[in-house]
């Protein structure tokens, strides 16, 4: 093998390339022959291609408190993360089991609450979770799915095992990065994905646009699907746009819409046009100030009254939030024994529960051992860790989860699974996680791929892109390469 | 399409254009003070009336005492605090390609992104400091660059139209001030030592014309020039084939929204095409340029109001409504220089 890995070290944690003995993984062999055999600078070089096509397409975030509009590129590293076929088909089965527990879930609290009557999860727990939407109850939404489009976030640990960290069940964002990584890779090394089975992921916008149609009325043969932005200002916007033109459907702003006798209309040059779906990216609380914030600009007033009455389908539907508490998340192994009757295939992370008052003594107590994180934020926000915590940090911490005990629950900090990933002129390990996508329409569908996710800080186990995360594509393998054993030898 | 995305592609086109009219502008005048350098001359009188042009006279002056040529190509060129500058001309054409990103096709946003990262760059900066021609010639391939992508990649739909109006209405607007700024000079042509008869000169080349002048008419005659460039049928910069091109847009735009009979827009438009092809230079003359050119700015303001009030505002209106109607928030509309900020807190806001 190559000088580009010869001082590569895993250290002591699972990495997905090297075992601990330095060994190459079989599925990495043709991957590390390939990208091995290259000098540091022509590596770098390809890198630098890819990062100035990025951003002249307009690949890109906008940086937040800069007035000046910034935009900057997600880091994307080369390096692509490759993940064998037989651990997929677990992963996949998990995500799909998991998801079809939800949407049970979802619709039974929005209806019957027999979930809750039969006491298999406790009811003050779920009823109290800030984004249920008791207003909702009795709603029926198409075909009683609630997630049509979720984005499970999935991390390995020291022993290589996959956990599900958090489901993301309201706007999951990073698909058009795996697509676009995608992209990036088949311009910087052509002829690596052309040796590999590498199963393509290029027909998410199609996916999408099918997940979507179902929920259009039986009644309409040809209905008219939008996604609703924020608008440009949104750090997403790239996304937002880069969807619709894959589905080929307009991209719409609030402004854009308008209702006329509870349907939804969009106001083009030619007159009112109804709309049937619409995949929105705004949240619950904006969308419509006749019900929700009175302060939103961005949303549209009486499109409620349009949902209620079944007139537009939204995707996802309105009060998924419920299920994205992360105390209720704590819950969704129970979800899974109760509406299917089976064992979870993709285990929780173990969760304490602020709530429970002995739990809540034991965080207290281990703070200093502990991931402690509120239930309802996102994006790496509102969380200690606290092995890396000073004292003082955590003194105000547990005085936040002492005041709002429900607020809160902590996690054993999980060694994250490494990947080498390029830094100047060499490799090292970084920690990752998975972000794949599931499509919940007439049946579960799986994008085979995803968003992987890099904390490049060295030592880092935030992976947020806020928190300064980069991105990785990710190959799914159609089949594995059988034909060697277990772990190749490096050359010395 | 949607009313918006109508919007911002007929103002992405203006924009464009704005920033191309500019870059030539200062082009010509750097060029002229070249010329006149040796004769002596007052610099501010090269540079005033480019201030005039833009209509950012109060905005200069509330930044600096004199008219110096430094200063008002800075603020012309590149200064963010004037919501006119190539600079923001540039960016607002962006954004509005950004916004439309699903509708226009990769090549005119990559040609205006391409653009607006130079402008921004420490590059593009440094290259307008040491030599400030390269740096509109760059700005001009930019908008060429542009215009070639979005003749060769648009189909002739209504994309094409909203951005054919947007350039023709910008450029005849364009070349009205610059009109105006010589509607002041003397119609002979003294062979004065002093700079004004260059001015024309200057005149035909800020508008792209002086070669095309050259092989119709063989004297510079002022009178001529100003017939030219106003009322030309065959030259694709003067304000009467602007307006005519204008009128076959917004006639296919019209009949593709299946509008019936004949709306005020294509009333203004229309007749504004008939004056210009009727008129004589000699009537202009008796009315007065700076007269004949302030009611032509008018009626091509109007025209643009029109074109809001049909594709954008009229919409609301085609579908009655059984019940009361919600208030409306905003009304849909391209981008220009200042964004809301309460609604770019909150679009910032949304969970990811």
């Amino acid at each position: 093998m190559s000088s580009l890995f010869n001082d590569y070290q895993p250290e002591s944690f699972f990495d997905e390339v090297f075992s601990q003995t330095r060994k190459a993984r079989t599925h990495y062999g043709a991957m590390l022959d390939s990208v091995g055999s290259l000098t540091p600078s022509e590596y770098s070089a390809r890198q630098k291609a890819v990062d100035a096509a990025f951003l002249r397409q307009g690949v890109t975030f906008t940086v937040y408190g800069d007035d000046q509009g910034t935009e900057r590129i997600f880091p994307f590293d080369l390096m692509p993360r490759i993940i064998p076929q037989r651990e997929w088909e677990t992963v996949e089965a998990g995500l799909i089991q998991r998801i079809t527990a939800l949407n049970l879930f979802l619709n039974d609290v929005y209806h019957g609450q027999k979930i809750i009557n039969d006491k298999a999860v406790p009811a003050e727990l779920v009823l109290s979770a800030s984004h249920y939407r008791p207003e909702f109850r009795g709603i029926k939404v198409p075909h009683g799915i609630y997630i049509h489009i979720c984005g499970t976030d999935l991390v390995r640990d020291g022993k290589g095992d996959y956990y599900v960290l958090e489901d993301n069940g309201r706007c999951p964002s990073g698909a058009s990065y795996m697509l676009e990584n995608r992209n990036a890779m088949k311009r910087a090394f052509p002829g690596l994905l052309q040796s590999l089975p590498v199963r393509p992921v290029d027909a998410y916008g199609s996916m999408l646009r099918e997940t979507l149609a179902h929920l259009a009325p039986d009644s309409v043969l040809d209905p008219v699907i939008v996604v609703l932005t924020p608008g440009i200002y949104n750090s997403a916007y790239f996304e937002h746009c880069y969807l619709a033109k894959q589905m080929g459907v307009p991209i719409v702003e609030g402004r854009d819409l308008i209702i006329r006798n509870d349907r939804v209309f969009m106001r083009t040059t030619k007159g009112l046009e109804q709309v049937h779906v619409i995949y929105r990216r705004i949240d619950d609380d904006f969308l419509d100030p006749q019900v929700f914030r009175k302060d939103s600009l961005l949303g549209v007033p009486g499109i409620i009254n349009a949902y209620r009455k079944g007139n537009v389908a939204l995707a996802n539907s309105i009060g998924t939030g419920v299920a994205d508490d992360k105390a209720v998340y704590a819950l969704v192994p129970k979800m899974i024994k109760y509406y299917l009757d089976q064992d979870p295939i993709l285990p929780n992370v173990p969760t304490h529960l602020g709530v429970e008052p002995k739990e809540c003594e034991y965080i207290l107590d281990n703070l200093d051992k502990l991931v402690v994180k509120a239930v309802n934020e996102s994006g790496g926000y509102g969380m200690l860790m606290g092995p890396h915590a000073s004292k003082k940090e955590r003194a105000e911490f547990g005085e936040r989860i002492k005041k709002n005990p429900r607020n809160y629950i902590a996690q054993p900090v999980l060694q994250l699974s490494r990947h080498p990933v390029f830094v100047d002129d060499h490799f090292e390990g970084r920690h990752i996680d998975l972000r794949p996508y599931v499509l919940c329409g007439d049946r579960v569908r799986v994008v085979p791929g995803g968003l992987t996710r890099v904390a490049l800080k060295k030592g880092s186990l935030v992976v947020n892109s806020s928190q300064g995360g980069g991105s990785k594509d990710t190959w799914v393998l159609w089949d594995d390469p059988l034909d060697t054993p277990a772990e190749t030898s490096p050359a010395a | 399409m949607l009313s918006r995305v109508a919007d911002s592609i007929y103002w992405m086109a203006r924009y464009v254009e704005r920033a191309e009219n500019l870059s030539r502008l200062l082009l010509s005048t750097q060029d002229l003070l070249l010329d006149a350098g040796a004769e002596g001359v007052d610099e501010a009188q090269f540079w005033q009336p480019l201030l005039a042009t833009t209509g950012d006279e109060d905005a200069y002056f509330g930044l600096h005492k004199k008219v110096k040529g430094k200063d008002v190509t800075d603020f012309l060129a590149l200064r963010s605090d004037n919501p006119n500058s190539m600079l923001n001309s540039i960016r607002a054409a962006r954004e509005n390609a950004r916004t439309v990103r699903d509708q226009i096709s990769d090549e005119i946003w990559e040609s205006l992104n391409s653009l607006r990262l130079f402008v921004e760059s420490a590059e593009g900066k440094a290259m307008h400091r040491t030599q400030s021609a390269a740096f509109y010639e760059r700005v001009l391939r930019g908008s060429y660059e542009f215009q070639g992508v979005a003749d060769s990649t648009t189909p002739r739909g209504e994309i094409w139209y909203f951005l054919r109006v947007g350039t023709c209405l910008e450029r005849a607007d364009k070349v009205s001030r610059l009109l105006d700024t010589c509607s002041g000079l003397s119609l002979e042509m003294p062979p004065s030592p002093k700079a004004r008869p260059l001015r024309w000169a200057a005149l035909l080349r800020s508008c792209s014309a002086w070669h095309a002048f050259q092989t119709k008419c063989s004297k510079q005659d002022p009178a001529k020039i100003i017939e030219y460039l106003l009322l030309d049928e065959t030259f694709p910069r003067s304000i009467a084939y602007c307006v005519a091109e204008a009128e076959g847009a917004l006639q296919a735009l019209c009949a593709g929204a299946g509008i019936q009979g004949m709306p005020p827009l294509l009333r203004h438009v229309g007749r504004l095409r008939a004056d210009l092809a009727y008129t004589t230079v000699e009537e202009v003359l008796a009315i007065g340029l700076h007269e004949y050119i302030d009611a032509l700015q008018t009626r091509l303001n109007q025209i643009g109001e029109a074109i809001f009030q049909t594709f954008v505002l009229h919409a609301d209106l085609t579908l009655p409504a059984e019940e009361p109607v919600p208030e409306v928030v905003s009304i849909p509309g391209a981008y220009h220089a200042h964004a809301d900020e309460d609604a770019q807190i909150q679009q910032q806001q949304q969970q990811q």
